[in-house]
């Protein structure tokens, strides 16, 4: 990678459109030469109303920067109705991962068209639905539509801007029509080159050179938006945000400043560290788990989360706390094995340079943020990133923070009491399974994407592929919940079973991170084989395709007591007969079956 | 900006993009792998940045070949002093 590192480094160097092509040329030969290997690939398709081949080039830089190859089908300016239309064309057959659409205002709505005198907003929403309804068609894959540009056509007029006030309803709109459909994102044009600034966003020379409207300076942050696509589509976002806290989230040191010298409060100096802990609570109640890293003593430090009156974050939000003096590699270390994630779920955020180096250094997995020095622009850096990208919100997002936050609790119990089963015991476990509720469908979803320790066979699929899979019948569903005295952790695993002839086979087979260790697996497969018995099907099948990660359950059948009857280097084949399996009976957890 | 300097600079941006370690007047998008209608585009765009000169769109689709891009850049470039 570190070639490709260097071709980077020159492209973003010099910035230009001109840089990046020659980049992604080259960036597209190392990977199809084998020379390095990317971290996974990508099929996707850009269409558009113009040019869109500089936005190719900057999108080739930026996935390579995250190790992704991408491999776009660009059909060139203007093809995007014949591509979306007809069922044989290029775009199907290439099957992309996600297909992009921009369209210019000007060409979707001709305002001199006599034989479209009046287009209503409308009017103009039901031209798009019924486009996207014909993708729809013939595809079942991801669908991201860039919405339409306002910019006021006389900036400094005063009189009414018709065109303007008409596309910002048509954008409103938009969200609102496809709002609940799983297929189709919203890529928010709009509000990204108003913040990026219309005036350097849009660039007429590029526009009547190339056919392209946006300038040089805004195709790095459009790439990263649809970077932001691509990672949430393949669970590539990061889980957890470390944070030291000297100088991070306060001013001053509290170790020798004390509770009432630190600066933290509604006045300068203070207000910048107020500002960021918000910008970090919007962050937690988004699902990212917080931590702290940092060198102090403990003691000090619980005072400021217990009691200082200005702090936003408190020690009920943090799901870890390596307060010691330790290297700060040694306790990140420590918290991925805590929270039982791997290291490159987290992000680190110090203030000081030296202890960034030293965690790129020993801990590259670590994505480590380039902070600034003034504190002013924390919360800015922070939120300019695009580590925590998600495509929608569950319930179990909203909630994920505090859930890792009760697991510290859990954890402090655990340390109190003797056995393992004791500990399990303690906890008043109740599984709850589920036969085929269509209300998981969503978290389903994300558990195929993200989920890569405690998963069989790490197929991913999106949400409308289930929803296919279910329609036809032949499919079965089930989902688990886990409740403890800490808190309901919420849907934690999943399978997807279906019957070919008389045989059952697991698809899917997997279990969220956070709950590993606690038998709810069992409980799960336990299910399955009963329901499989009750129907006298006759034999179950069931898969393990070893990943990178997905070692820890290579095992997992023999231990279900399946029977291996194909078994090679990246695929075995497991068999179980239903009416002769035993479920292993759990004295600490209850299951309920719904 | 001296003619030299022109040449050398010109000379910089085709080895980076292009791969090219020696160009001359006849050196034309006809005649160099890669330089293509796209590649084209983004060359202006460098170019002006680099010169910082605007080029309007009726020069830009002329300034095919070495010769025309230095006498184009020298005409702009000459005429500021």
């Amino acid at each position: 990678m570190s070639h490709i590192n260097n071709i980077l480094k020159q492209a973003w160097d010099k910035g230009s459109w001109l840089a990046h092509r020659q980049a992604a040329r080259k960036i597209k030969t190392i990977f199809t030469s084998g020379k390095a290997e990317p971290l996974t690939n990508m099929k996707i398709a850009l269409l558009s109303s113009f040019t869109i081949d500089p936005l190719a080039d900057y999108a080739i830089t930026a996935a390579a920067a995250e190790q992704i190859c991408l491999d776009i089908y660009l059909p060139g300016y203007d093809q995007f109705n014949q591509e979306i239309l007809n069922p044989k064309s290029g775009l199907y057959n290439f099957q992309p991962e996600i297909t992009f659409l921009f369209i210019e205002w000007d060409s979707l709505v001709l305002a001199d068209d006599p034989k479209m005198p009046n287009q209503t907003e409308n009017e103009i929403i039901a031209r798009i639905k019924s486009l996207v309804d014909h993708f729809k068609q013939h595809a079942s894959s991801l669908f991201v539509l860039g919405n339409f540009i306002s910019a006021l056509s006389w900036p400094l007029h005063i009189t009414p801007d018709n065109k303007s006030s008409l596309i910002t309803q048509v954008n409103q709109l938009l969200f609102e029509q496809f709002a609940d459909d799983p297929q189709i994102q919203i890529l928010d044009l709009n509000a990204l080159a108003a913040y990026h600034g219309y005036q350097t966003a849009l660039s007429p020379e590029m526009l009547h050179l190339a056919r392209h409207p946006f300038s040089e300076s805004f195709l790095p942050i459009l790439s990263q938006k649809i970077m932001s696509h691509i990672k949430a589509l393949r669970g590539l976002t990061r889980k957890c945000l470390v944070l030291d806290c000297d100088n991070t989230l306060w001013g001053g040191i509290i170790g020798e400043d004390g509770l009432d010298g630190i600066q933290l409060g509604p006045d300068t100096p203070g207000r910048e560290f107020v500002d960021f802990q918000k910008t970090i609570l919007e962050l937690f109640q988004q699902g990212v788990i917080l931590a702290i890293n940092s060198k102090n003593n403990y003691a000090d430090v619980l005072e400021v989360l217990q009691n200082h009156p200005q702090m936003v974050l408190r020690e009920k939000h943090f799901a870890a706390l390596e307060i010691n003096w330790s290297d700060k590699p040694a306790n990140m270390r420590r918290i991925a094995r805590d929270l039982n994630l791997g290291l490159d779920s987290f992000v680190f955020f110090d203030d000081n340079p030296a202890e960034r180096e030293m965690m790129q250094q020993m801990l590259p997995e670590v994505f480590t943020v380039d902070a600034p020095d003034n504190p002013a622009w924390f919360a800015r850096t922070l939120r300019e990133t695009n580590l925590f990208v998600k495509a929608y919100l569950t319930e179990e997002d909203r909630r994920r923070g505090q859930i890792y936050a009760d697991q510290r609790r859990r954890q402090k119990l655990q340390s109190s009491v003797n056995s393992v089963e004791e500990y399990l015991t303690s906890l008043d476990m109740i599984a709850t399974v589920y036969l085929t509720n269509t209300d998981h469908i969503k978290r389903v979803a994300q558990l195929t994407q993200r989920t890569n320790q405690f998963n069989l066979t790490t197929r991913r699929y999106q949400e409308a592929d289930i929803k296919t899979m279910l329609d036809t019948k032949k499919w079965r569903l089930y989902t688990l919940s886990l409740k403890d005295k800490f808190g309901d952790n919420g849907i934690v695993g999943a399978a997807l079973v279906i019957r070919e002839n008389e045989i059952w086979r697991i698809d899917t087979f997997l279990m969220s991170c956070r709950i590993i260790g606690r038998g709810a697996e069992d409980a799960l497969a336990a299910r399955i084989l009963q329901d499989a018995s009750g129907l006298n099907i006759p034999l179950v099948h069931a898969e393990y395709i070893p990943s990178a990660k997905n070692i820890l359950v290579a095992d997992f059948w023999e231990k279900m007591n399946f029977a291996c009857i194909e078994n090679s280097s990246n695929y075995s084949l497991w068999r179980c007969q239903p009416e002769k399996y035993r479920p292993k009976y759990l004295n600490y957890l209850k299951v309920i079956y719904q | 900006m001296q003619n030299a300097k022109i040449e050398q600079e010109l000379a910089l941006i085709f080895k980076e993009s292009f791969g090219l370690d020696h160009i001359n007047d006849s050196t034309s998008i006809f005649n160099v792998a890669g330089w293509d209608s796209m590649a084209h585009v983004s060359l202006i765009m460098t170019l002006q940045q680099q010169f910082n000169v605007s080029i309007p769109p009726a020069d830009a689709i002329e300034l095919t070949d070495i010769a025309s891009i230095k006498k184009f850049l020298k005409a702009k470039i000459l005429k500021r002093f």
